[in-house]
């Protein structure tokens, strides 16, 4: 038998406080008497009569002790394993991702609880049924694993951690969490990991296939749910729209009929019909006009119809505004011409009025008139700057940039000779800006043989290897450098120069003015996506969830970086830097959330963890309970009809 | 400062006692007490049959005349009173309050004051597992300062052996005398047989039972370790009600049977009540009982 509230023993000494009482009660005042004699004389006709005092004395004592000892034994909440139970080191994963907050009947009637609840019950149920002498860790498995309860051997510590763990609305990392509680249980004896989940979807079931050690506590029966497991915009800025693709996951036994509601900035902006079967998935794209907001737009799609699981029925996308490029192109004049005739075709994509042509000495002065002196009209910044053979002394921190035969130092790519006649080989015609372009035949003159360092793409090579144009990026800086002159190559009367161009200004401007990416995921810390302005010293971020937009929160720069932890639930962050809006959205960001479906245990947990039985188990205190008001009846009418004193 | 055991309206009251021994008793000394043993006095007593050797003065002449035997006639002998006050010294006699040992010295020196005055000789001879020292044989009345240092300087304790002092007393004393023994008489047995001895030899014997108020009604009840005052030898015990109702009867057998054992050999008895004033106790003994009349 093992005691999970072992302190009661204290309570113990009420015991040592019932025989001191029964020792007061028998001690004897000396009382000195003429001739002891004569009262033994008396004493001897009464012995048998002390005697019997003595006993009935003392089974009186007794059933006190008996009564004692059984509410004593109830308070510490025995376990009667029978010798089966051994002690073990038991490491609890709790699933905390957004699946577990599907609700589920609790027992019939409205009340619906949460699968979390349950885990808690269940965590509970696995302590109070386990003895004593087992060591505890429960880890919580939300976006990283989090050890909430270090190694113990009091299990209503274990508990109590268990009651302050917050509904976390993203992906769980399940096996990240197990893998920790693999770590912390090395050493230890008898290891045991209990993974209590609704299976993450089939993950806790891999992950126990590999490891004996681990132990599938389910919970959760429903399979309700219908969820938008994808919402992504994607820019078309030659037609000005965005292509956003709505996914939707069936995850209930029945087909589904319903709509989906996209808001564009908390207004309907339209509703599309659903129908999907039982397990399957509805995908639909949907083309939304570019919003006229500076800043962009945040898509919410919902869906109409309540289920378990109600965190994916909404899901959140930006839409960032598609506004033509600014070029300013650095060159000498007499080689502007094949550059502006590429980007004048380019309508959509260059917004020729804002665009410039300069000398590279003129280059300075137009950085310098950025500022907007008085009397002068003001420029606006370049979204992209083309230096053909030519190249600044130095760097901006940030910005877009295509070099042409010659870049700055800052560019981590060094020239170390030449190379005659070299062969054009694209890396990859999957990457952005070497898509739909071919380089078949091109004939160069020379090119320069460069050696790359570490953070360069390679994106079009010689037949020997050699670098021929490559992409560097830092975390403020985006250049596309070729290492050869255009203008002693016949790439200039082929597709692919306008192509590469045009490929160049819509990679380089697309997406590479936010400071924030354009999704998170839930529980996913935010940070900007490049260094700050140092006059930047605090920004301001406003959480946008189910629909409604929260207070708005400073959030302090520190090294030109900011951070954000509050991504806890779906919805969009707009965050002010300076002058400018950045937008981003915050989802589940796993489709597997959304399966709710429970995962069946191979077998029973409670066997497989040897837990002791209920009435007899957990339970004896009750039976105690009931023995010690026997008891008290018993002695009650022993001493009412004088069988005891 | 307690009180002193003897003062000076102790010795007044001990002025108004008399004893006078109801029986005669022997002594080498005439006195003024007759004595059984037929002497040389001039009160007749009795007739017995001459027998050779006889004082021929002793011969009645006239019943030879008359009957024609020879009668010589026997007469009473004065005798003075030999008192012996056995006074019990042993640790039950220190008990009660005020204790049974102060009573029966009071009553000692009560009698041996009395025995004095009337020019008998007193004696006094604690006793308690063995006879102690005592002072024996004194007369006159101004020996009573002596009584009363040595009564004051008794102390109780220790056992009781009966059988044993009074086996030591008779060794000592073969006259027969008037023997006053002042006790509470716990170990009845052996009293009897002590005092079987005491009558053997033919003392008068007056057995006063000094009796506290504890003893006849202890204030006790519940559990409690009785602990013997002689020697400090302990009993637990769960005194209840009906054992006291017990108690009270057996005493009350307790001194029936000694006062049945006096009856019956002729021995004074008197149940002395610490309670009671000694002078008080004296006159009454005296005025009712054998002791003085």
């Amino acid at each position: 038998m093992s005691l999970l509230a072992p302190w009661a023993l204290w309570f113990g000494l009420i015991g040592a406080g019932v025989v001191a009482l029964y020792l007061l009660k028998i001690k004897r005042r000396q009382q000195t008497v003429p001739a002891l004699d004569f009262w033994l004389q008396l004493a001897g006709r009464t012995k048998v009569h002390s005697l019997f005092d003595r006993l009935k004395r003392l089974l009186s004592m007794l059933l006190w002790l008996a009564i004692v000892t059984c509410l004593v034994l109830a308070l510490g909440n025995p376990i009667l394993a029978l010798g089966r139970v051994k002690p073990r080191a038991i490491a609890v994963v709790i699933d905390n991702s957004a699946s577990m907050q599907a609700l589920e009947d609790d027992g019939g009637g409205d009340a619906r609880v949460s699968r979390l609840d349950l885990a808690r019950r269940a965590l509970e149920n696995l302590t109070t049924r386990r003895p004593v002498s087992d060591e505890w860790l429960l880890i919580e498995a939300a976006a990283e694993p989090r050890v909430l309860q270090a190694w113990t051997y009091d299990a209503r510590a274990v508990r109590t951690a268990a009651s302050a763990i917050a509904p976390f609305a993203g992906a769980g990392d399940v096996a990240a969490a197990v893998e920790l509680a693999g770590q912390l249980l090395a050493g230890k004896s008898d290891p045991c990991i209990v993974v209590i989940s609704d299976g993450a979807a089939g993950t806790v079931t891999r992950l126990a296939e590999t490891d004996e050690r681990i132990v599938h506590w389910p919970v959760g029966r429903t399979r309700d749910n219908l969820g938008i497991t994808r919402l992504a915009a994607r820019s078309h800025r030659q037609n000005g729209n965005h292509h956003v693709l709505i996914s939707v996951v069936n995850d209930s036994d029945e087909h589904v009929d319903t709509r989906v509601t996209l808001e564009l900035d908390g207004s309907a902006h339209s509703v599309e019909l659903v129908s999907v079967g039982p397990g399957e998935v509805w995908e639909k794209t949907v083309v939304i006009d570019a919003p006229a907001a500076e800043e962009g737009a945040v898509l919410r799609a919902v869906l109409d119809r309540p289920d378990a699981l109600a965190l994916d029925d909404e899901a959140y996308a930006t839409l960032e505004p598609i506004r033509p490029a600014v070029v300013w192109l650095i060159t000498e004049p007499d080689e502007a011409f094949f550059f502006e005739q590429a980007l004048g075709s380019m309508d959509a994509l260059v917004w020729a009025e804002e665009s410039l042509t300069l000398a590279p000495q003129q280059y300075e002065q137009a950085l310098a008139a950025l500022g907007g002196a008085e009397g002068q009209p003001t420029l606006r910044a370049p979204d992209l700057v083309i230096f053909n053979n030519c190249a600044p002394p130095a760097l901006p921190a940030s910005g877009r940039f295509v070099f042409i035969n010659a870049w700055p130092k800052e560019i981590p790519a060094a020239a170390s000779g030449g190379i005659e006649t070299p062969q054009l080989f694209l890396s990859s015609r999957a990457h952005p800006l070497t898509q739909h372009i071919s380089v078949q035949g091109v004939r160069l003159a020379a090119a320069q043989r460069v050696t790359l360092a570490p953070g360069a793409t390679v994106l079009a090579h010689t037949g020997d290897g050699d670098p021929l144009i490559f992409l560097a990026e830092d975390p403020g800086r985006r250049s596309l450098c070729l290492a050869f002159n255009v203008l002693e190559s016949d790439m200039l009367f082929r597709n692919a120069f306008p192509l590469l161009l045009r490929n160049a200004v819509a990679y380089l401007h697309a997406g590479g003015a936010s400071w924030l990416r354009p999704e998170y995921r839930v529980g996913e810390p935010v940070r900007p996506a490049r260094p700050l302005p140092p006059e930047v010293t605090s920004v301001t971020l406003t959480a946008v969830n189910a629909g409604a937009a929260a207070e708005p929160a400073d959030l302090p720069v520190e090294n030109a970086r900011f951070l954000f932890t509050g991504t806890q639930r779906p919805g969009a962050l707009r965050v002010r830097i300076g002058d400018e809006v950045a937008l981003a959205s915050v989802n589940i960001g796993d489709a597997g959330e959304s399966r709710i479906a429970p995962v069946a245990a191979p077998g029973d947990p409670a066997e497989a963890l040897v837990l002791s039985g209920r009435l007899l188990g957990t339970m004896p205190w009750l039976a105690l309970a009931v023995a010690a008001s026997l008891l008290v009846a018993l002695e009650w009418l022993t001493f009412h009809f004088r069988w005891t004193e | 400062m307690s009180q002193p055991l003897f003062d000076k309206d102790f010795l007044k009251k001990l002025e108004c006692l008399s004893l006078i021994a109801r029986q005669l008793v022997f002594s080498r000394r005439q006195a003024l007490r007759p004595s059984v043993k037929k002497g040389a006095s001039i009160e007749f007593r009795d007739y017995r049959e001459y027998t050779p050797g006889d004082d021929p003065r002793t011969v009645d002449w006239t019943a030879y005349a008359r009957l024609g035997d020879l009668f010589v006639k026997l007469f009473r002998q004065e005798e003075e009173l030999d008192l012996w006050l056995l006074l019990d010294t042993s640790g039950s006699m220190d008990f009660g309050e005020p204790s049974k040992f102060d009573q029966a010295r009071r009553i000692a020196a009560a009698l041996a004051y009395i025995g004095l005055s009337h020019m008998d000789s007193a004696s006094v001879v604690p006793f308690g597992d063995g006879l102690l020292p005592s002072r024996d044989r004194l007369r006159g009345k101004g020996q009573i300062f002596r009584v009363l240092d040595f009564l004051t300087n008794l102390r109780a304790g220790g056992k009781t052996d009966f059988q044993k002092s009074v086996q030591m007393f008779i060794s000592r004393v073969r006259r027969p005398g008037l023997v006053v023994v002042l006790s509470d008489f716990y170990g009845l047995e052996q009293a009897r047989a002590a005092m079987d001895r005491l009558r053997f030899l033919r003392h008068q014997i007056h057995v006063m039972q000094l009796v506290s108020p504890w003893e006849l009604d202890p204030p006790i009840r519940g559990e409690l370790r009785l602990i013997d005052t002689e020697s400090r030898v302990h009993q637990d015990l769960t005194v209840t009600d009906s054992m006291l109702r017990r108690y009270k009867t057996a005493f009350d057998e307790f001194g029936t049977a000694l006062r049945r054992y006096s009856m019956k050999y002729s021995i004074g008895y008197d149940q002395v009540h610490t309670t009671v004033a000694f002078d008080e106790f004296i006159r009454r003994v005296l005025q009712h009982g054998r002791l003085l009349a």
